[in-house]
Parts: structure tokens; sequence; C-alpha cells
């Protein structure tokens, strides 16, 4: 008799609490993925946007660079996707990219190289393969072999610095890839005869020499002068028009001026609001 | 589960029939190319493969040599009080998460390879193909050994614990000296269990995608003897770290199946073992004595 | 007859033979020598690999270890060099092993129970144990994968939660705990089987004979017998838990800080994503983002103390058990 009353107990209080979550339905929850140069930005966009509901909207970032974004988001496992990269071909298609930023890339040396410049041709030996020295890069304090760093092809800080640094040509295969900004940055950090590109919030820290580009400082104010090549936008994409939660939020963060401020810290805002781009 | 992971890994078979499990061309570009939407990518897995393969073998190769004499030790040769002492150890070894024993491999191991053994002029001498950092081959198979051994090493010595006493003084007292005497009879007579234990170890050691993600260097090269004794220091990519790699891509179809192509390997491989080693340990049957 | 002398003089070992001391080692052949040497060696370095790795984690651990991490959150930023501790991922590991040993346990028992006292038709017998066996031989990895596409599917839905375009997040407390169950489901099974098959038969046999039902035997005579083989087979599969990390980066949704999902607060908590000890060690070390080998180190030692404690229980309960099987032959109905 006892037992069936604490088994009659037991299954009211479960009922109870699977019922609850039906019948509150206030929170939302907002998911992205994808690139991980614009992850701290949506991170301080997304907690301020969170404080600002009340916590009525939440978020849950991932990671896993900018082509991951865009997959999940075109098959629906996030909300919206993270990317660092315009829309190219083999992108799915019906995808909406929101423009809500610009980032610029710089080439990095560990702080020990004190190299200053790099000209256009080469930058483009260095990542190709064709110097492998640093004996033969005048200006560069570093000694022995070169370290080259590059991103995995999933990132869409590869697709900028390639199109925009490289010529249009490709990271030699034998060069070290690293899965996310972060991870570029701890390997130049640590290895003396290393050089890599990073989005600028990563590339300006400490510990990391930036190297100018065909005597052009990395620098926001060349970017904003328009006289540094290596810039690009940050995306949000979505699965069709956003809507929703989704589109309010990026309404906030291309409107708004708490939002600019928060761009202005470390990248570029857009200006004026740019027109969206669509895929195919 | 077995029926689910070979449902998602179907397409790649049908894209590509078996050629998948060949070599050809670089993994990682190919990959990358799946991910970033290319279609009709052919795909070759025979480097991650061959990494697997070779880790696992040179690790269960290492991990025996050293268990079977560490087992001979306690079994034999240690003093009582030593004794006592293994076997805590030895539980210890095994019970250690592998995310420490990856720990310690990236933040002592790698530096100390790459710093100390690897010289610039063993770097230069590769250094139109890949780069040495110090994480590859040689970090990735002595820890997979130390993790492996305690394994086999606690299966063997409880196995020669079960032997009968009165074989191994029969032995001594026809003449052998105790270590001898355990090879030739005690040895001999588990040879069923230290296979078991041997298949257990290398679907272990298969399996591991943590550590070794942490340290073999992330490139899907496959190390080649013939460079020498820089062979050792090659990075390389083995299918589970690859796994876990592209944990976050399985969004695109294609990586997807390739994904799970590869624990479709993996499933089957671990199965494979642990069948074989009780075929083996039947056959070994027809040599034991009742006793 | 008078007394004669021994045939052949006895064996010059002979006496130490029997004496039981081992003959010296200079007696022996070269190639003997040499496998006495190396067996020394490999013991000498197995001691000494184990002791390096426990006093290197605890130099290094304690170094860095401070009360406030045990207690702080995890910062939400990028670069964990800075600030916050690690008590969100203590509290994931602490739920990751209630909830897989919560789900494998009972499981695990019914089935040992089942496979043993019933075991009929035969065929479903067999399929169970090579079912346990499948299991116990895929790796951890294979495990992670199959539970990302499986708890992708609609039905899994209030397991974790929808994203906005409607596929379903699949990463949670939930998911993770229930791959974690399947790994310690074999050792747990293995260890009640086989103490459900050491008890004696006289122990069933005497049961049956005073009038006792199969089930109220189970219940009162089994069950109590095999305690300590369940608790030892539970403790192994929770270091096992403790210790997994595929599962844990790839089924719990690596946010840093435990982050619920709803406002339900044990419900919402289990749906939601986190961390754990393993996977902020992962997230810390070079081969993460974190950037602070302080923390991962710190972690790490806290880890290890877990197991070794673990342990410790584990060779506690055996020995308790086995002197209880030796002693107790009494029947308590």
């Amino acid at each position: 008799m006892r037992r069936r009353r604490h088994l009659t107990a037991a299954l009211v209080v479960i009922a109870a609490l699977t019922a609850v979550p039906v019948a509150i339905a206030a929170t939302t929850t907002i998911s992205m993925s994808g690139a991980t140069s614009s992850f701290p930005l949506i991170e301080l966009l997304a907690s301020k946007y969170s404080k600002l509901k009340n916590n009525s909207v939440r978020f849950k970032i991932a990671q896993g660079g900018a082509s991951v974004g865009i997959a999940d988001a075109a098959a629906g496992r996030v909300s919206i996707g993270n990317s660092s990269r315009a829309p190219q071909t083999g992108d799915p298609s019906g995808l909406y990219f929101y423009p809500i930023a610009k980032y610029f890339v710089c080439i990095v040396t560990n702080s020990s190289n004190t190299l200053s410049n790099l000209t256009a041709p080469q930058a483009q030996q260095i990542f190709t393969g064709k110097v492998r020295n640093w004996s033969q890069v005048p200006g560069a304090t570093a000694t022995g072999s070169i370290d080259v760093y590059s991103r995995t092809s999933v990132a869409g800080v590869l697709t900028t610095f390639q199109n925009t640094l490289l010529g249009n040509s490709k990271v030699g295969s034998f060069a070290t890839q690293e899965p996310s900004e972060g991870l570029m940055q701890n390997a130049v950090k640590k290895d003396a005869s290393g050089i890599g590109f990073l989005s600028d919030y990563f590339a300006l820290a400490k510990g990391l020499n930036a190297v100018g580009y065909a005597g052009t400082g990395c620098s926001v104010a060349n970017v904003v002068s328009g006289t540094y090549p290596g810039v690009s936008d940050f995306y949000e994409v979505t699965k069709g028009p956003a809507s929703g939660q989704n589109q309010a939020f990026i309404y906030w963060i291309q409107s708004s001026a708490t939002a600019k401020k928060i761009i202005e810290s470390n990248w570029i805002p857009l200006g004026k609001i740019q027109p969206v781009v669509k895929s195919h | 589960m077995v029926v689910f992971v070979t449902a998602r890994a179907a397409p790649l078979f049908s894209s590509q029939g078996l050629s998948w499990l060949g070599s050809g061309g670089d993994v990682d570009t190919q990959i990358g190319a799946m991910a970033n939407g290319a279609t009709h990518v052919q795909v070759h897995l025979w480097p991650l493969i061959y990494g697997s393969l070779l880790t696992t073998a040179l690790a269960i190769v290492l991990a025996l040599a050293i268990s079977l004499l560490t087992a001979i030790f306690i079994v034999d040769l240690a003093p009582a009080r030593v004794r006592s002492l293994m076997l805590p150890v030895i539980r210890l070894l095994a019970s250690v998460p592998s995310v420490i024993y990856g720990l310690i491999g990236i933040l002592v191991l790698v530096p100390f390879v790459g710093n100390d053994l690897i010289s610039a002029g063993q770097k230069e001498s590769v250094i139109n193909v890949i780069q040495l950092t110090g994480a590859g081959l040689l970090v990735s198979v002595v820890i997979l050994t130390v993790m492996v051994t305690p394994i086999i090493t606690a299966l063997t010595v409880e196995a020669l614990a079960s032997v009968p006493r009165s074989w191994h003084e029969g032995a001594v007292a026809l003449g052998l000296n105790p270590v001898r005497a355990t090879i030739t009879v005690s040895l001999r007579a588990i040879r069923p269990a230290i296979v078991a234990a041997t298949a257990l170890a290398a679907a272990r050691a298969l399996g591991e995608a943590i550590v070794i993600d942490m340290v073999s260097g992330g490139k899907s090269f496959s190390p080649n003897p013939a460079d020498g004794l820089i062979f050792i220091y090659e990075p390389l990519r083995t299918m589970a770290s690859t796994i876990i790699d592209q944990g976050e891509n399985l969004s695109v179809p294609a990586v997807r199946s390739t994904v799970y192509a590869l624990a479709l390997l993996l499933m089957v491989s671990g199965l494979v073992l642990s069948l074989a080693s009780r075929l083996i340990r039947r056959s070994f049957r027809r040599y034991e004595l009742s006793s | 007859m008078a007394t004669s002398e021994p045939l052949r003089p006895p064996l010059a070992s002979a006496p130490r033979q029997r004496r039981g001391r081992r003959s010296s080692v200079r007696s022996w052949r070269l190639r003997d020598q040499v496998v006495w040497l190396c067996a020394w060696l490999a013991g000498a370095l197995l001691c000494l690999v184990a002791g390096a790795i426990v006093v290197f984690l605890a130099v290094k651990g304690l170094a860095f270890l401070r009360p406030s991490l045990l207690v702080e959150s995890p910062s939400a930023s990028v670069d964990q060099a800075g600030s916050g501790g690690f008590l969100d991922p203590m509290i994931g590991t602490l739920t990751m092993a209630a909830i897989g040993t919560l789900l494998a346990t009972p499981l695990a028992v019914a089935s040992a129970l089942w496979v043993v006292e019933y075991g009929r038709p035969r065929r479903l017998a067999a399929l169970v144990e090579t079912a346990i066996e499948v299991v116990a031989a895929t790796p951890d990895i294979v495990l992670a994968i199959f539970g990302l596409a499986l708890f992708q599917f609609g039905i899994f839905a209030p397991l974790s939660f929808r994203a906005g375009a409607g596929g379903v997040y699949g990463r949670s407390f939930f998911a993770a705990g229930i791959m974690m169950s399947l790994i310690a489901l074999p050792l747990t099974y293995t260890a009640t089987r086989n103490g459900l098959r050491a008890t004696p038969r006289q122990l069933r046999e005497a049961s049956y004979a005073l009038g006792k039902t199969r089930i109220a035997t189970i219940r009162r005579v089994l069950l109590p017998k095999v305690r300590s083989d369940i608790a030892t087979g539970a403790t192994l599969g929770l270091g096992r838990i403790i210790g997994s990390t595929a599962i844990v980066v790839l089924l719990l949704g690596a946010t840093l800080q435990n982050s619920p999902q709803g406002s339900v607060p044990l419900l919402g908590f289990l749906r939601g994503t986190g961390s754990t000890l393993t996977s902020y060690i992962f997230e810390n070390s070079p081969a993460g983002e974190g950037n602070a080998p302080q923390k991962a180190y710190a972690a790490a030692f806290v880890l290890i103390v877990i197991v070794l404690v673990l342990n410790a229980v584990v060779a506690r309960i055996s020995r308790v058990g086995a002197a209880a099987a030796g002693s107790s032959g009494r029947l308590t109905l």
C-alpha cells in the first residue's frame, strides 16, 4: 500500500515537471554557429542584447568556422550562422547574408620577429612555399626555416586572406592548418619562426607582431582611410529571410547606437546599412 | 546502432564504391572542399587508415614487450613489498582519463620533441612538404603505449596467477631458472589470455580520439619509413581524431557520410578484433591440458 | 645392509630450491640474464612513469590550484587565462556521473539477473550477451557520433531544444548522459553477472525449498549477496564516465558555462548545454582555445584526485565484498 502511494507521488511530480515547460514558453533561444573571427564580436553583442531584453532572449553560440555556420544555418541546425566571408559558389541556396560589420586581416609573426612590412610578392612567396627560410626575407629578425600557419578550409578568414592579400593564390599544403583564430594565435605566439594571418581582434593582441602589407601598416586607421586592402565583412546568415527574434536581433545590430559602439571597440562599422546579399 | 551508422555512411559507398579506402590526394583538402559545398569530391581516406594502423600497431608492439616483461617482473622477480605496490600502480595508470595523458603529451612531450629532439637540419630536409613541430608519430605512439600497457599487464598478471603453481614448480625442479620457467611454461599456457588482452588494448588504441587529436599534428600525412629517422617525427591523422575534428561539420551531407564511414570502419574493426580474439582463444584450447 | 653412499651427489641447486630461494642470477644463461634485466627495467619503468605522472600533476596542479577556482564559474570570454574558475565543469562532471550511473545500473542489474536466473529463450540471452559485448568493444568516439545523429530526430526534441529554423540541436546533458550510461553498462553488467554466477546453487535451492518464489528469492537473497559486485561494477563504470572526453566534447554543446534551457529548474538544466572537467581541460590545453594551461593543470589535478578516490573506493568495496562472501553462509530470508 505504501509503495503504491510513493509511486503515485513520484508520477505526479514528474508530470508536473514536464507540464510546466510546456506552459512556460516565454524565453527564446537563438542558436548560432560559425566563424571564429566574429565570435568575440557576436558574444559581446549577444550578451548586451540579452540584457536589454531582460533575459527573455538567450543565445547559444558555437563556433566551427564560417562554412560550418553557413551549412548549419542551411540545415536548420542553428537559427543564425556567423560568416566571415561573402557567399560563394558551393554554398547552399536560399540563404540570406546580412552584413553587420567590417573586419580586416593582418599577417602576423611572433613578437620576437620584428618584421615590419612585406610586399605583395613576398607575402605570396612565403605562403605558397617558394621562400622557406627567414634569411631570404629582408627585415626579418627570425632565423631558420619559416613555420607557416594557415587555417582549415572552412575558415572565412582564409578566403579573405587569399583573395585580398595573396592575389587569389592559395596557401601551400605544407602549412600547418589551425582550426580557429584562437589556435592560430596561440601557435604563432609560441613559435619564434612562425608566420600566419589573423583577423584584427586576434592579430592586434599582445605577444604578436602585426606585419604591414605593401608599405601600409595593419591598423584601423589605414582601413578606414581605404589604404589597407585586407578588408571584408562579417555576415549573419539565415535560411530564408530573417524573421521573428532573429530578425529583431539582426536589425538591432545593424541599426542601434549601442551595437555600433560595441562594433567600434575593435572592428569597423558598416557606415550606411548595406543591402542584403543573397546566395544564388 | 550498426544499422544507423551504415545507413548514414551509405551515400559514400554509392558515390564512390570502395575507392574511398584507397589513397590519392590530400585528405585535408578533400574534406575541406566538401565542407565548402563542392559536389562530387572524390575522397581517399587511406592516409587516415594508415595513420590509425601505424600508431596502433607500433603502440601494441611496444606495449606487449613492456607488459610481458613487467608481468614477469611482478610475478617472479619483485620482492613482496614491491609487488603489492605494483598492482595499485597499474590500476592507477589504467584509470587515468585520456585527456590528462593528452595534456601531459601536449604540454611536455611535444615541446620536448620539437625543441630538443628535432634538429634544424631535419626540419630543413622536409620543409617543402611538411613542417615538423614535434607533434607527430613519436609522441602519439609513446602516449598510446603508456595508455595501453597497464591493460595488457593487468590482464596478464591475473592470468599468470591462475596458472597452477605446480606447473611452474615442476619446470623449476627440472632445472630451469624461474624466469625461463615462466616464459616457457606459464606464458605459453596463458596465450589465449594474452591474445584477448592484446585485442582489447588494440581496440582501445584504435578508438582513442582525444589524445591523438592533441598530439598527432593534425595533418593527414602518411609518415614514410623511407624517410629515415625523421619518419618518427612526421605528423599524421587517424580515423578517430578526424571524426572528432569534423564533429561540427556534420551539416554538410558529404562530410557526414565520410565521417560515418570512418565510424563504421572503427566499429567493424572493434568487432573484428573481438571476434578474432575469440577464435584464436578457441584454437589455443587444443593445447590446454586439463589440470 | 650397509649404509651406502648416495649414488649420485645431489644437484647443486636442489637444496636452494627446497629452501625456496631463487637460484643466483649469475648462474643463468646469458639470454635469461638479459631477460631478467629487461624485466626489472620494465617494472621500474612503469613505476617511474606512474610516479612521474602523479608527481608532475600534483606539483603543477597545486601550483595553480586556488580555492577560488573551485567555486567560481568560468568567465564568459574566449581567453580563459584571466579569471574564472571551474565550478561549472565540476557540476557538469557530477551531473554526467549521476545520470550515467542512475541509468546504467538498474538496466545492467536487471539484464544480468534476467540472463543468469531466467535466460530463456536461449537465443535471446545469447543476443543480450553479444549486444553488451558489442557496446563494450565500441570506441567512445563511435558512441558519441551515434548519439549526435540519434538525438537530432524530432522525437528527442524535448531532450534538448529546437533551433530557430526547425532543426533539433541535439546536444545537452540528457544526450550526453544517455550515451555515458552506455559506457558504464557493460562494466556493471559483467560485474553483476560474475557475482551472480559465483553464488552457490545451494543458496537459491534453499530459498526455493523454503517456499519463496523466484522473484522474492532474487529480491531478498541474491541481490543483497551481490551488492558489493554491483557496487564494484558501478564504480568502475563511474570511473570510465568521469574520464570520458569524446562524448562530452561532441554531445554537450561545448559551452564553458552550464546554460540551462527553459526555466524549469532541474529539467531545464539537463536540457541545456555545458561542460565537464574533461572538456574543460581539453579546451584550456593548447589543443583548445582557452590558452590557460595553468587552469588545465589545476583541473587535471582535481580530476585525478577524484579518480584516485574512486579507485580506493573500488578496492575497499571489493575487499569488503570478498570478506563477506567468504564468511557468511547465512541466509537472510
